[in-house]
């Protein structure tokens, strides 16, 4: 899946707001490329060359060093400027929660009551209005190819507005320091067409429904025999809990463990057999169930799409 | 034969000597070598990490030891090598390029080395205990706060705090050193530059490293006691961690960076056999560098969620301070054009600075716009653009530093062809090394990550950088080979090798501890390269002088005290000779932070006893010595003062400094204060009653009271009415103990605990810091009325005075600022907002 480095490169922009930034990158790179080169040719000169700095020393440094870098940061802070007042926040369509905690994203869509993880779906072309916090220490959330970062803070909820230009997958990570598996903090931003995303909403709305089949059943029952909703909600079922990640359409998703492996159900096996093994450290523990008990559980979740 | 004046400055001998001394060129040589050593144990540490990070997925390190290893390169670069080698350098050199003997608090020096040596092994025991640091050398809240660290964080702040102590003594050592010591005739305007940019330093070192000292100590109490300045559960904010690091970390930069430029002012005009170009405009650069700098620190919170127009003014001031380097960058091309320098090693640094330090510079004035910052902090370019400004723009110049006056510290030559095969080793490595970081940072890499997915399509660029950074590694082995053969088998140099101009050529190389055997009479800027020919009678007169204290005071160390701008001579100081008590006073400190960390109180108490003790044997007047002073022959033949007050006094400038520092708790605790109540929902949060201001004003009055009746005392003493002196003591000693018991009273009466939120938590501790400065002020005075009331008239009595009531003056001012804020503010600012 190598990308050539394009994979959360913010020089490959696909939305307004990066494509703003990145433009704003090349022009300070002429400009400021032109200045080294100027300053270094200026130097080279010197050391070869005799006799005394064109205009004597003084004028020489009045010159260079104040007034022409003078000039060129005005020009500089007016384009820059320009820039800020473009990217302001806009007003969103809709609304997405972002709360970061060690070392997942739990994902919250308020107009519809639907929660999810370590993934934000949204349509192209529309301003989403987010609101990020965290519920333990400061993260960041950062997709290049979409925007800058935001914070993530404890104490305050930052509002931010996102919006994708392109159809596509873009992955982002948490950029701030958080602790063990900071490294590993990854999520998926989603972008499809508005049509396709009111689908995905009203799919994503209605819980499903209790498991009928057999081999779906079991794996239903030894999910709660095995606790695992003490940490984890589903909703339809009875598991309630917002401790872990909400797997109510796990099924559906691309990654596992916060962007770290492929969403396949052989992966999910692995995961919930030990997860330490996967991602050391993170806060789910490790299970010692049987390989019957795991296939069922994994197959049953792999079923909630 | 040794004289008898050689043997007074003479380092203490043998085993327990090393502990005892207190001269400027051996512990300057001290820092630099502890600071080269810890260099290299966290250069060893980055090594480390570039391996793990060499390819993708790697398992070669995980992630435990890995966010160890860069929390600790981090902090032992920043806290342990950078500074403490400024430091050592200052030391070493500040001294004998002003034409003194040593500098001004020579037990203040010692004591900073202990504490700084002992602060980098509380940090490194951690690897003894099994719990080292692991959040980051910024520590932001509330990762470092003990519901997400362990034991490793404390050892963090406690060693840090030490190593805080040292800075800030270091600064205040400073700063005194070149107002107050500089020979006669070199103004202000005849300093070389990088005596400029320690006075710059000296200055910022005492506002920055006390805020960093004040946010430390509310880290720890957090920690400990549970109080709640950074909780945002209980109404702290885990942003003001933030603003109150970066305001000591941004300036802390401009610490490490401003002496660098200055050591390149220094070589540049060697090699040029010119003087520096728009000497008067660099001055002015430095200093505006210096002062601007502390107006810049929200730059590192851009992402926070500030508000836009409070960023946009951070913006512009980051952008301009740029003008202040780029003029030194056109001073330094200016000074060079045409004059077809000779490429020694020393050179080949300054130009290899010029070139990667333009290029950092120029990422920085990048970074400091707001929407690209949104997409690069905490990104591999800031990485890559804070080594550029920190390896290029200071370490290449310590480097060049250490190739240009080593000769001057050792007496020996460096070899040309390892110090060039080093110096183009170390410029390739780097480039390597940190180059691609830009690009790996805008293709999404985050900094602080232990591994990265193949999917980046960044295991090339990484590769590369980790292949550079071996590269450097050897071509900083190459410098360290050359250093330590100079050292030990190198030829001795002739007395001014560069041909150079100032005066740190001027004297026996190697210098010797007492730096010159006659002080010299400086007339210009450059006084080995011009002496105009002695004109005024100011001069004769100062000849005349630094010819009867040529090897003499022969039995005490003693120097010249000089006029701050114009540097005429008022007096002759005392210097101390070798002392335990300095070791013995840091030993005490570091019990007592081991006392805190291991929770046995008691060992903490018996630490800070010992060291009280101490600090009263240090500052205590010696009749003996006194005696020996007044009656020294050299002194009587000179006709100066040796016993002085006032700005004459270098005891007056010290207690200015330490005064100085105390204000800086009290104003970081005071913004906290405001900054919590900027963004709380009610005020006092949570429903806590607001303060009875009857009882405590009672008491900030009898503060005011007892500095205005010491202030009476003081105008008594120079009218020689004795029994005023004694009453007006007496009364300000009352009114002090008055105003400690009835703030006492009040606080046993305010009904919540610190633990209850912020605001209990700020109240508490602004109240005890008046509460501690108070004591401080009382013993102080009680000391000096004991004296005094006995009718032990000691010479220093007229200082000891004048101190007394400089303190009492900084209790009584930020004594009121400090009950107006807690005790009237909230009924002006109270309520829902």
């Amino acid at each position: 899946m190598n990308q050539d480095g394009r994979l959360q490169s913010m020089l490959h922009p696909v939305s307004q707001a990066a494509e703003q930034i990145a433009g704003l990158w090349w022009f300070m790179f002429a400009l400021l490329g032109a200045v080294s080169l100027a300053v270094f040719a200026l130097l080279v000169m010197g050391l070869l060359r005799r006799g005394n700095p064109p205009g004597g020393s003084t004028a020489f440094v009045v010159a260079g060093g104040i007034v022409i870098p003078a000039v060129i940061l005005v020009v500089l802070l007016f384009v820059v400027m320009r820039t800020t007042m473009a990217l302001k926040p806009a007003e969103g369509d809709f609304t997405i929660q972002v709360i970061g905690r060690q070392w997942w994203w739990e994902v919250r869509y308020p107009d519809w009551g639907i929660v999810t993880a370590n993934e934000l779906h949204l349509p192209v072309g529309r301003n989403v209005r987010l609101e990020v916090w965290s519920a333990d220490v400061i993260h960041s959330f950062w997709v290049p190819r979409l925007h800058g970062k935001i914070d993530l803070l404890p104490e305050v909820v930052n509002p931010f507005t996102l919006r994708a230009d392109q159809a596509g997958e873009y992955r982002g990570q948490c950029a701030e320091f958080c602790g063990k598996q900071h490294a590993k903090m990854a999520f998926m931003v989603v972008a499809m067409p508005p049509d396709n995303f009111e689908r995905w909403v009203s799919e994503r709305r209605t819980p499903p429904e209790p498991p009928t089949e057999p081999a779906l059943r079991r794996g239903h029952d030894a999910f709660f025999q095995a606790q695992c909703h003490s940490c984890h909600a589903i909703r339809g079922t009875e598991a309630v809990a917002t401790i872990g990640p909400d797997l109510t359409h796990l099924g559906s998703r691309l990654t596992l463990g916060a962007g770290e492996i492929p969403n396949t159900l052989g992966n999910l096996e692995g995961w919930i057999a030990n997860p330490q093994a996967i991602k050391p450290g993170n806060l789910m523990p490790r299970s010692y169930l049987s390989s019957e008990d795991l296939h069922a559980i994994a197959t049953y979740l792999e079923s909630l799409k | 034969m040794s004289t008898r004046f050689e043997e007074t400055w003479a380092s203490p001998s043998g085993f327990p000597g090393f502990f005892a001394e207190v001269n400027n060129r051996p512990l300057g040589n001290r820092f630099m070598i502890t600071a080269v050593i810890f260099f290299m144990i966290g250069g060893a540490m980055a090594l480390l990490m570039r391996l793990q990070l060499a390819v993708s997925d790697n398992d070669l390190i995980g992630p435990e030891v890995y966010n160890q290893l860069f929390t600790m390169h981090g902090s032992t670069m920043m806290y342990l090598f950078a500074v403490p080698f400024i430091e050592g350098l200052a030391l070493n050199l500040v001294p004998v390029l002003i034409g003194s003997r040593d500098a001004a608090f020579p037990r203040l020096s010692a004591f900073g080395y202990w504490c700084y040596l002992f602060g980098g092994i509380l940090f490194y025991s951690s690897f003894f205990v099994g719990n080292v640091p692991n959040a980051g050398w910024f520590a932001y809240t509330p990762l470092s706060d003990n519901a997400y660290s362990g034991l490793g964080m404390d050892l963090w702040v406690l060693g840090l705090g030490l190593v805080e102590i040292a800075g800030i003594t270091a600064g205040a050592e400073l700063v005194v050193t070149v107002l107050k010591m500089r020979a006669p005739g070199m103004s202000l305007n005849r300093m070389p530059i990088f005596v400029w940019t320690i006075l710059a330093i000296g200055i910022m070192s005492l506002f920055a490293f006390t805020a960093l000292l004040t946010a430390t100590m509310m880290l720890e109490l957090d920690r400990t006691l549970a109080t709640r300045f950074f909780d945002p559960n209980h109404g702290g904010s885990s942003l003001l961690w933030q603003h109150l690091f970066w305001f000591f970390g941004h300036p802390e930069v401009y610490i490490i960076f401003l002496p660098a430029t200055g050591i390149i002012s220094m070589v540049i005009p060697t090699f040029a056999k010119r003087p520096l170009a728009a000497y008067p405009l660099v001055v002015v650069a430095i200093m505006f560098t210096a002062f601007v700098s502390f107006g810049l620190w929200v730059h590192h919170m851009f992402t926070a969620g500030l508000p836009y127009l409070s960023m946009s003014f951070f913006t512009a001031a980051s952008l301009f301070i740029a003008i202040a380097s780029g003029t030194q960058v056109f001073a330094w091309i200016a000074t060079l054009w045409g004059s077809r320098p000779q490429f020694r090693v020393p050179m080949l640094y300054a130009i290899g600075f010029l070139l990667l330090f333009v290029l950092g510079g120029m990422t920085g004035v990048m970074v400091s716009v707001v929407p690209f910052d949104w997409q690069v902090h905490d990104s591999y370019f800031v990485v890559a653009h804070f080594h550029y400004v920190l390896i290029g723009g200071a370490v290449f110049p310590f480097l060049a530093g250490l190739a240009y006056w080593l000769p001057a510290i050792s007496g020996r030559l460096l070899d040309e062809r390892l110090g060039t095969w080093g110096a183009i080793l170390i410029f390739v490595g780097f480039n390597l090394a940190f180059f691609p970081m830009h690009q790996m940072g805008m293709h999404g890499m985050p900094r602080r990550v232990y591994t990265y997915p193949e999917s980046l399509g960044l295991d090339g660029l990484n590769l590369l950088s980790t292949a550079g950074s071996f590269l450097l590694a050897i071509g900083f082995l190459v410098f360290l080979a050359d250093v330590i053969l100079s050292l030990s088998r190198g030829k001795p140099t002739p007395d001014n090798p560069w041909n150079a101009s100032t005066l740190e050529w001027a004297t026996l190389t190697p210098t010797p501890n007492y730096g010159f055997r006659q002080l010299p009479v400086v007339r210009s800027r450059d006084p080995l390269w011009e002496s105009p020919p002695q004109e005024t009678s100011l001069e004769s007169e100062a000849e005349r002088i630094t010819r009867n204290l040529a090897g003499a005071p022969e039995t005490w160390r003693g120097t010249l005290i000089t006029s701050v701008l114009r540097a005429e001579i008022q007096a002759i100081t005392w210097l101390s000779g070798s002392t335990y008590v300095p070791f013995l006073f840091a030993v005490g400190l570091l019990v007592t932070s081991i006392g805190v960390l291991t929770k046995f109180y008691w060992l903490a108490a018996l630490g800070a006893a010992v060291s009280l003790g101490l600090l009263f044997s240090w500052l205590r007047p010696d009749p003996a010595l006194e005696a020996q002073l007044r009656d020294d022959p050299a002194v009587r033949k000179t006709g100066l003062p040796v016993f002085t007050s006032g700005t004459r006094a270098l005891g007056w400038w010290g207690a200015l400094t330490f005064l100085t520092v105390v204000a800086m708790i009290v104003g970081a605790l005071l913004y906290s204060y405001f900054y919590i109540r900027l963004y709380a929902s009610a005020w006092p949060q949570d429903g806590l009653p607001l303060p009875g201001f009857w009882l405590a004003g009672a008491g900030y009055a009898a503060l005011v009271a007892g500095a205005l009746a010491q202030i009476w005392a003081g105008r008594a003493f120079k009218d020689g009415r004795t029994g005023r002196v004694k009453l007006g003591m007496a009364l300000a000693l009352v009114a002090g103990l008055g105003y400690v018991v009835l703030q006492l009273v009040d606080l046993s009466r305010l009904g919540f605990a610190p633990q209850a939120n912020a605001y209990a938590s700020l109240f508490y501790v602004l109240a005890i810091a008046i509460l501690l400065l108070a004591l401080c002020t009382i013993a102080t005075t009680a000391v000096v009325f004991w004296g005094y009331a006995q009718g032990k008239l000691s010479e220093s009595l007229p200082l000891h005075l004048e101190v007394a009531t400089l303190f009492w003056g900084a209790t009584a001012v930020l004594g009121v600022l400090v009950y107006a804020t807690l005790y009237l503010s909230p009924y002006v600012l109270g309520g829902t907002p």
